[in-house]
């Protein structure tokens, strides 16, 4: 056999697998917007939720519980540290998930929910009636308290805090309606209403239940 | 209609039952069937119903766990999915794939004095296989290596690719019967998928045990359902590693077991009737000298022997 018909083989080898690398390279939609799926990095503190780089304090708002009393978000939760969340019920994917790590870290690190409050405030007021809303949390645990209120009001409560009111995105894949962007961190206050921590989306188990006791321990009055 | 290479976990993608075929699957089963029956025609051998039936048998079963929907949950949403995966890769596909190909087949791939041909002996030797297969099970559940590999299709099939692999060459000296193949009996072959299933236990039981989820990618993946808890998700995928896992290869296990100890039942069985036929045929001998013995006249001089019970 010559050298040249034993390398010809070997350079369509060559060439197939360069074209195999084009065709995934170009049908690989994960590789470009993939999220780190490994936690918080712990911070110089120990802290793995983000230190917020200016003073906000819990909005001062009044929204509605589930049983339709009102509730005046900066007086309501003063005394306790909260985590504060705006979501929705027909969200598939941040709010769940948030939430459920939340849930379960509360039971790992055997944190008290009178010790600290955890609040869900509903940014589809449209859709999230408060028995939608108290059927939703029921899913991770009865004592999360869910707030609704007029959509300029929860507008109002996010301007507050700096982040960007709801955005209808588009259907939903599933066929529930539409998709609201909304923030997607859990923002801590601790218990004289400072906002002191945000928790962005991709904090894991482990990042609560290494900040849960912390919280209760450092930021309660 | 979405299309993508292979499986892979994007983050954030919403589940949904719309179809999404992965054209990677395809074209490995496609050039694993091409290749066997292509290399049977260039051979002029016919297809062996048996053999083939077995190949067929282990390409369906990587292309069930490969493509939509039992891919797609396994690498993106489902620890369970994603370990039945490992297990119908490593412990259904791979054992059909070994035993499907014909020795000349064997030959012909990989031929004893080629290059190929030496490394498959040197890896296929029962202890460098082992340690191969372990090594590759557990540097694959560690989670920064899902958490890394699985977000990108070129990741998650270079793992498939790893798992199959490994696989085959770890299966490779317990089913191939050739001697130059590196073919191992009872007991190395019983002590062989024995250790597996021992060290199985290992992530099984990280798996099983872990308080708090172990990997990111199924932990933060968009819930299936409202209330899905991700260390039950984990604790199952460790059963399924256990249990399921552990059943299938203890099932080939007492199959092959009980194989060997038929085939020595039935070897014993013929070493037996052949040494009762030489006896009778001694006996039959004996009893015709006897009796040639007595018809002869008294007067002769030879001595008579005693009867043999």
């Amino acid at each position: 056999m010559t050298h040249r018909s034993r390398s010809r083989p070997r350079r369509q080898l060559a060439v197939a697998l360069a074209l195999l690398a084009v065709l995934v390279a170009a049908c690989d939609p994960a590789s470009s917007t993939a999220l780190v799926a490994q936690g918080l990095e712990p911070q110089a503190d120990g802290w793995r939720g983000l230190p917020l780089d200016r003073e906000r304090t819990m909005p001062d708002v009044t929204l509605s519980t589930t049983d339709g009393d009102p509730v005046a978000l900066d007086e309501a939760f003063l005394g306790t540290p909260t985590l504060l969340f705006f979501g929705y019920t027909s969200c598939p994917d941040i709010c769940p998930v948030h939430l459920a790590s939340i849930a379960s870290a509360m039971d790992t690190a055997r944190v008290r929910y009178d010790a600290l409050d955890v609040v869900f405030v509903s940014v589809d007021p449209e859709r999230d009636t408060p028995q939608r809303i108290e059927e939703f949390l029921a899913n991770f645990d009865r004592r999360m308290v869910g707030l609704t209120g007029e959509l300029d009001v929860v507008e109002d409560a996010l301007t507050q805090l700096d982040l960007p009111g709801p955005v209808v995105e588009g259907p939903d894949p599933r066929g529930e309606g539409d998709l609201i962007g909304h923030p997607a961190q859990v923002i801590g206050f601790d218990a004289q209403g400072r906002a002191l921590r945000v928790w962005p989306f991709g904090a894991r188990r482990a990042d609560w239940v290494a900040d849960l006791p912390r919280i209760v321990e450092e930021w309660s009055s | 209609m979405n299309v993508a290479w292979w499986c892979s976990s994007t983050p954030g993608q919403i589940w949904t039952w719309r179809y999404t075929p992965f054209l990677g699957v395809w074209v490995v089963a496609a050039t694993f069937i091409g290749g066997y029956v292509l290399a049977h025609r260039r051979a002029g051998e016919p297809l062996d119903r048996r053999l083939t039936r077995r190949f067929v048998a282990g390409v369906v079963a990587l292309m069930v766990v490969s493509e939509w929907p039992i891919g797609q949950l396994g690498v993106g949403y489902l620890a369970t999915v994603g370990i039945a995966r490992y297990v119908v890769y490593t412990f259904v596909a791979a054992p059909l794939l070994v035993a499907g190909l014909p020795t000349w087949l064997v030959d012909r791939w990989f031929p004893l004095a080629s290059r190929r041909g030496r490394l498959l002996s040197v890896l296929t030797r029962w202890p460098i296989a082992l340690l191969l297969f372990n090594l590759v099970l557990f540097a694959t559940h560690v989670p920064v290596t899902i958490d890394t590999l699985k977000v990108t299709q070129v990741g998650s099939f270079a793992v498939d690719v790893l798992h199959l692999s490994a696989a085959v060459l770890w299966w490779w000296p317990a089913i191939r019967r050739e001697p130059e193949r590196n073919a191992i009996h009872e007991p190395i072959r019983a002590f062989y998928l024995f250790a597996t299933s021992v060290l199985m236990f290992v992530p099984a039981a990280f798996l099983t045990f872990s308080p708090l989820p172990l990997y990111g990618l199924y932990e933060l993946a968009p819930p299936l359902w409202l209330g899905f808890d991700p260390v039950m998700d984990q604790q199952a995928a460790g059963i399924m590693m256990n249990v399921i896992g552990g059943l299938v290869l203890w099932g080939i296990i007492a199959t092959l077991f009980l194989r060997w100890a038929k085939e020595q039942t039935d070897d014993d069985e013929q070493v037996r009737r052949a040494r009762d036929a030489r006896v009778l045929e001694r006996m039959a001998a004996l009893a015709d000298e006897e009796r040639s013995a007595t018809a002869r006249p008294e007067s002769t001089d030879q001595p008579t022997r005693p009867a043999r019970p």
